[in-house]
């Protein structure tokens, strides 16, 4: 049985051999291909990486910048300054059940004097 | 020996037939020699040993194909890209307090200079805070010299726009804080290279590294918007009292979270090492003081929970008291006979040092002890000073540790005792980390839910009718102990009347339950400057201030009574677009 597998010829050439000469060349092929593909998919996963990474270190700055401008001591000098704004005064809050008491306390409309206009 | 010898069968098959197989290899030359067919002998030790490589090249190969398809290609261990070496810190609102951003340091490459004068010039035009002279130092080197570090892009591009040759940056990570002096004490430095030297950039130095690693921020317990009007206000007092230094403290009773805290004079962490070491004390953490009266509030609490003492019990102040050695007198002298409330409200000496007495030495110093005032505060930070104490409890030391002389606090470990008094009697750390919400800790039981309701009531009634007048705010109920401590002055040996510590401890609001939210403010001035020194003068206004500028961020809601008016409509004022003291500002 052994012997017959071994001796085994096709044109010449054992089987045996051209078996192992496929089987490498198929393995060779095939890892080439795997490594040559995977190495791709890692160069582009790389590329992404770096990407976000940058992308990252974007954000982080400009993150850091509206941190810097949103300074509290900035906002109100600047809402201060631009919008004559200052802190509200206790006794201008008030809560929604209180508003109709704050506007029955208010002055009601005053009449104004009438004046007559002579028209030519 | 044949296959019966080496398998009897003692042995289980599936062995037997292994050992046979074995056996048969291992004897197939043999046999081949045997039979006189020597060729066949050589094809099978051929055969053998190829079919091994063989089965080694498939193994490999598949592992090969396995490793290069499967693999984690690409992937960093977990790192999340981009992600700093030391995590963002952030506010308890998510707002940026630390950052770690990229910049550049700048070195010369001499072999690539074709014209120094040249690159001489386009460096100090486009880096307006080089000097000539490091140039030239960087320049005289032989091969290739470092010249300045920490390069923000905009800076970088500005060299590159020059075009010179043999100029090389390379990116280095930087803490940045964003804020600039904002909470510096709190939220610490770090030193070139990442050491990190105080504040919270120290004490989390392990939370830090392992968030960065993940790409999470640490969110701290203070909130910018309550940190910023602090600070405010503890600057305007300290530009009105000039004091050698002040501290402001605003907590959460319940959860021990610092919500703000300052230490004036401040600096600015991204620029540390131009700071003064007076600057970077931390004063509400690694400076102890006599406290002065805000002590009181303990001395009474303990009366309140031991039940020697309730709100309307008497105490004698028409006369000097004699104690020990020593006569004890009172600064804001009634000469009457004082109810408990009296006592506090006037801040009497006198009063509190017959409470004390009453109370008894060993009670008080065991009271003491459990309110934390006798050791460090707890809480993350290492600059947390430890107090000095009596080192006995005598009825002389007794007398002086009631209100508050003969111990030396740090304000930290103030507002923590203070905490244990208004949060319904339950000892809780301090903590610099934002906390769940609902968080409440079961802290160690230092004094009744009854006393804090007891306490609530008598510390409104300071800011009502005492010496913490100046400190109310409308509607917020605030409560809260003046204290004015003399300092030792060692030129006099001797405590000094000129040199003072004027504090103001409040709370607010004091209404409500006792698992009502409730916040600790302290602004304390070290020796502040003027006619009256006073914690009721110096430190009492600044209180009622931040607390009228805090409660809408804390959610603490107003209820105005009669007493302050009623709200009113007030006409909207139009803006005014050129009464401008402001001007646009650049970024980083």
């Amino acid at each position: 049985m052994m012997s017959t597998v071994l001796n085994h010829r096709i044109r010449g050439f054992r089987t045996l051999n051209i078996v192992f000469a496929a089987t490498l060349l198929i393995l060779a092929v095939g890892v080439n291909l795997a490594k040559t593909i995977a190495g791709r998919e890692r160069n582009e996963i790389a590329r992404v990486e770096a990407d976000i990474g940058k992308e990252n270190q974007r954000i982080r700055m400009l993150e850091a910048e509206v941190a810097h401008l949103e300074q509290p001591e900035r906002l109100e000098r600047l809402a201060r300054g631009y919008l004559a704004m200052a802190p509200v005064a206790a006794r201008q809050e008030a809560s929604i059940d209180t508003l109709s008491d704050v506007a029955t306390r208010q002055p009601g409309p005053q009449a104004v004097s009438t004046v007559s206009v002579m028209i030519p | 020996m044949s296959i019966a010898d080496l398998t009897p069968q003692r042995y289980p098959a599936p062995w037997r037939w292994i050992i046979e197989r074995v056996w048969r290899v291992e004897h197939a030359f043999e046999r081949a020699h045997a039979d006189g067919r020597a060729e066949n002998d050589t094809r099978i030790r051929i055969f053998v040993v190829m079919s091994l490589f063989a089965v080694g090249f498939v193994v490999m190969s598949l592992g090969a194909v396995w490793s290069a398809t499967f693999a984690h290609a690409g992937r960093t261990g977990g790192v999340v890209a981009g992600a700093p070496e030391r995590a963002d810190l952030v506010d308890r609102e998510g707002r940026l307090l630390a950052v770690n951003l990229i910049h550049y340091s700048l070195s010369l490459d001499l072999k690539d200079v074709w014209s120094r004068r040249e690159t001489k010039a386009g460096l100090l035009a486009a880096l307006p805070q080089l000097t000539p002279a490091q140039v030239d130092r960087a320049l005289a080197a032989k091969k290739r010299a470092f010249l300045v570090g920490g390069l923000t892009p905009a800076e970088r591009a500005r060299v590159h726009a020059l075009g010179l040759p043999g100029i090389i940056f390379e990116p280095e990570e930087r803490r940045v804080y964003p804020l600039g002096p904002l909470a510096a004490h709190f939220i610490g430095y770090t030193e070139k290279g990442g050491v990190s030297l105080a504040g919270a950039e120290r004490a989390l130095q392990a939370d830090i590294l392992k968030a960065g690693a993940e790409g999470k921020p640490v969110p701290l317990s203070i909130d910018v918007r309550v940190q910023a009007a602090l600070e405010e206000e503890v600057s305007a007092a300290a530009a009105e009292f000039h004091p050698n230094g002040a501290v402001g403290i605003i907590t959460n009773v319940h959860t021990g979270e610092i919500l703000a805290m300052t230490s004036w004079p401040d600096f600015d962490p991204n620029f540390q090492q131009r700071a003064t070491p007076d600057q970077k004390l931390n004063r509400a953490a690694a400076s102890v003081f006599e406290m002065g009266s805000t002590f009181k509030a303990f001395t009474v609490a303990i009366g309140l929970d031991t039940r020697v003492a309730t709100p309307d019990s008497t105490y004698d102040a028409r006369t000097p008291l004699k104690m020990g050695y020593r006569t004890i007198h009172d600064y804001h002298g009634t000469n009457r006979i004082l109810t408990l409330r009296e006592v506090f409200n006037h801040s009497s000496n006198i009063g509190t040092a017959l409470l004390a007495h009453a109370i008894g030495n060993a009670q008080l110093a065991k009271y003491f002890a459990a309110f934390g005032l006798t050791r460090r505060a707890q809480v993350e930070l290492i600059e947390s000073a430890r107090p000095l104490t009596p080192k006995k409890w005598d009825d002389d030391d007794i007398a002086s540790v009631s209100f508050g002389h003969g111990i030396n606090v740090s304000p930290l470990t103030l507002a923590q005792a203070m905490g244990a008094i208004l949060n319904g009697g339950r000892m809780v750390p301090l903590t610099i980390r934002r906390m769940p919400v609902g968080y409440r800790p079961e802290g160690e039981r230092v004094v009744s839910e009854q006393t804090t309701l007891s306490m609530l009531q008598v510390m409104r009634g300071n800011v009502v009718e005492g010496t913490g007048r100046k400190a109310d705010a409308p509607g917020l109920s605030v409560g809260g102990k003046t204290g004015t401590g003399e300092k030792y002055d060692p030129t006099i040996r001797g405590y000094s009347s000129i040199k003072q510590v004027g504090s103001f401890a409040a709370v607010f609001p004091t209404d409500g339950p006792v698992e009502a939210d409730r916040y600790f403010v302290l602004i304390l001035m070290d020796e502040p400057k003027g006619g009256i020194r006073t914690g009721g003068w110096v430190a009492a206004p600044a209180v009622g201030r931040t607390i009228d500028r805090i409660a809408p961020f804390l959610g603490v809601s107003r209820h105005m009574t009669p007493a302050y008016g009623a709200p009113t409509l007030i006409a909207a004022r139009a803006a005014a677009p050129t009464a401008v003291g402001a001007t646009p500002e650049s970024g980083l």
